[in-house]
């Protein structure tokens, strides 16, 4: 990474994560380019050209990478991009509980989902020694009550439903205000 | 025409005045829906559209300017304090702003947005009112071929602008033009660069590319850090007291000039349909760096960086409405909704509305001035407690952000899909800010790349096929030139700049061993 110093020598810069989005981007290039490439022209002239110049770009850049690295001012570690070490695994785990966010928020609704994710989101960070249980479980319960209450009964917007929306709208029509 | 002289517009803004009750309300419901990336000024209006139909037309009208008004500037507020911008228009705040809140001054970085936004977009409109007849003729000038010029025009500014790099910047820039051109072409409806997802084939939806990019890798980068306050910036926001805020309103005052002028960039640009805020606001940047004094202090936290592209996406917001009002074509999406609202009372705009109902034409600016007016009175006393949000540990800002932009993701379309969608472009925010490619540059490659393509598609039908078409217009090659210019200028400056350095210490080395022999 281009702010960390390699621990081969002074100077020497680790350059492995600099070329994650040029050569991302070369390769999303070439793939919309194999998806157009049977198209009328109307869909292709503006991909083209815009694609061209991503690629000449990324080229340049990588041609330029190439020469620090083969001048020996930089190498290609990849040491940086979790970097600090101490967050990494705390990052991939939030990572992970964001995945699981998603994927249950269509089944268990906003409510409970959101509810989860910030109780353990907030776990997860402070660790389980130093979080403040009963401080996150107010806080989770009143974001996510108070989020669905603004957003969906306020703002009228929709929201993944799951048992504590239904619930709340059959006690709504109950009381007739639904 | 000419019964409207200055005893009309003072009846006019006494008149505005009576709609307070209207203008404070939406004003804060603007802030709130502003300041939450998926929930914009023209979304909420669509949502509130029968309690706006029902109103009648005037107080219809005065309601959602007076919305539109709260929150372009409530777009600012998160992404001074936590580097999310509520929308794209706000994208160039965060530059200055956020660096600002990160030593402790978010007292005084808020009240310098709410001047200049207030002062900019209140000057905006006092000016539209005398001139809009003349503005308006810029529309006429710009045609496809200009506007392809313009757009990459503007993502090679952002490319210079916001990455340190300026090969990273543009590659940041065209990868995010790339990945907007992703969906079904427009005229055989071919689906391109898709992965074989259906959802994608509408093009790549704006919302999730925000708050990936923006809010997801964001939230996954302070959390190295207890709080997004430094050390000294933690003392300084405990011990913040009124006297911060005010510090930040004369900081901002004291630099009138630049508020003049960048909210004037804003206003041009806001009349040119579909250019937008997100580019004015990094043109009025580019700009003021260019003729700033200090141009190296800009992105560390400086005064100028933050009050420029505040000041001229509040320009837009009065410029957007110029066309609608003088000829009837819609600046932007929610000037296309005020187009509905009028046109479902039966209003036809375009050059005969300022004849046939001067109230309601003039109406709409002078309630735009008034929305400005009452934000300074009622937005700025909350500076000093919006900030106060920054104390707050990362270890609970970070779910929060994370989950609430997520689901703000979800609400324009209702897919979850859109969703996985802002985590994928949060990863590629994570690693564009790790690695140096401003996540900026890529969110307006993807906004301007499916207008790109339209006006390509334009040029080339009317050019029957000719790729040079693209060079054609004589405004189009001046502009090319600028951009040409653009690239050069700060590239040959850091040239200049280094070798003048190098001298500088061969000189001083020099004198040095001078010095010492002579000794």
């Amino acid at each position: 990474m281009s702010v960390e110093p390699s621990p081969d020598g002074p100077g020497k810069k680790s350059l492995g994560p600099d070329l994650i989005i040029p050569v991302g981007a070369v390769l999303f290039t070439l793939y919309y380019f194999s998806t157009i490439i049977d198209s009328p022209w109307t869909a292709q002239v503006s991909a083209f050209f815009v694609g061209a110049i991503l690629l000449l770009l990324s080229f340049v850049f990588l041609a330029v990478t190439g020469l620090r690295v083969a001048r020996g001012q930089a190498d290609l570690r990849m040491d940086g991009l979790l970097a600090p070490r101490s967050v990494a695994l705390r990052r991939l785990a939030l990572f992970a509980l964001t995945l699981s966010y998603i994927f249950f928020i269509d089944r268990l609704g906003f409510t409970i989902t959101t509810f989860l994710f910030i109780f353990l989101g907030m776990f997860l960070l402070s660790g389980w020694q130093r979080a403040k249980k009963r401080l996150i479980l107010a806080l989770s319960a009143v974001l996510s009550v108070g989020g669905y209450l603004l957003f969906v009964v306020a703002f009228q917007r929709r929201f993944p439903e799951g048992p504590f929306e239904q619930l709340f709208k059959a006690l709504v029509a109950s009381t007739g205000g639904g | 025409m000419d019964e409207v002289g200055l005893s009309f517009f003072a009846e006019l803004f006494a008149h505005t005045f009576g709609f307070w009750w209207v203008i404070i309300p939406a004003i804060f419901l603007g802030l709130i829906v502003g300041a939450i990336p998926g929930f914009s000024a023209a979304n909420t209006i669509i949502i509130l559209l029968p309690l706006t139909l029902a109103m009648g037309e005037e107080i219809g009208l005065v309601f959602m300017v007076a919305l539109y008004c709260s929150s372009r500037m409530g777009a600012g507020i998160p992404a001074i304090l936590v580097n999310i911008p509520g929308t794209a228009g706000a994208a160039a705040t965060p530059l200055d702003g956020y660096p600002m809140t990160k030593q402790g001054k978010g007292p005084q970085a808020l009240a310098i947005s709410f001047v200049s936004s207030t002062f900019g977009g209140l000057l905006t409109t006092i000016v539209v009112l005398f001139v809009m007849p003349y503005v308006a003729q810029v529309v006429y000038y710009l045609h496809s071929v200009e506007m392809i010029v313009v757009m990459l025009f503007g993502i090679s500014l952002i490319a210079t602008i916001a990455a340190r790099d300026t090969l990273k910047g543009l590659i940041a820039g065209f990868f995010g033009l790339m990945i907007g051109a992703i969906g079904a072409d427009h005229v055989y409806a071919t689906p391109r660069g898709t992965l074989g997802f259906l959802e994608l084939y509408d093009g790549v939806p704006l919302i999730p590319a925000l708050v990936g990019l923006f809010a997801i890798s964001e939230a996954f980068l302070i959390i190295e850090g207890e709080s997004i306050l430094s050390k000294k910036g933690q003392v300084l926001m405990r011990d913040a007291k009124w006297a911060e805020t005010f510090e930040g309103a004369r900081e901002a005052l004291k630099r009138w000039w630049h508020i003049v002028w960048t909210s004037l960039i804003g206003l041009v640009i806001g009349v040119v349909p579909g250019a937008g805020a997100a580019i004015a606001s990094f043109v009025a940047y580019q700009q003021s760096k260019t003729f700033s004094k200090t141009p190296e202090l800009y992105g560390t936290g400086h005064v100028e960086g933050l009050v420029a592209p505040e000041s001229a996406n509040n320009g837009v917001t009065s410029g957007t409405l110029v066309p609608l009002l003088v000829i009837g074509i819609p600046g932007g999406a929610t000037a296309a909704i005020m187009l509905v609202v009028l046109q479902f009372h039966g209003t036809t705009v375009g050059p005969d509305l300022f004849i046939q109902k001067p109230l309601l034409a003039y109406g709409v600016f002078s309630s735009m001035a008034v929305t400005y007016v009452l934000m300074i009175l009622t937005v700025f006393p909350l500076a000093r407690y919006m900030s106060r949000v920054t104390m707050v540990s990362t270890v609970y800002i970070a779910p929060v952000i994370i989950s609430f932009t997520l689901v703000g993701s979800f609400v324009p379309r209702a897919y979850v899909f859109d969703m996985y969608l802002a985590l994928a472009f949060g990863v590629i925010g994570y690693i564009a800010r790790k690695t140096g490619y401003h996540v900026a540059a890529i969110l307006i490659g993807v906004i301007l790349g499916p207008l790109l393509e339209q006006y390509f598609l334009r040029a080339l039908k009317m050019s029957k096929g000719d790729i040079m078409v693209i060079f054609s217009s004589n405004i189009g090659n001046v502009l090319w030139v600028c951009l040409l210019l653009s690239l050069a200028v700060p590239y040959l400056k850091e040239r200049h700049r280094k070798r003048s350095a190098a001298r500088d210490a061969l000189r001083r080395g020099e004198e040095a061993e001078l010095g010492g022999t002579t000794e």
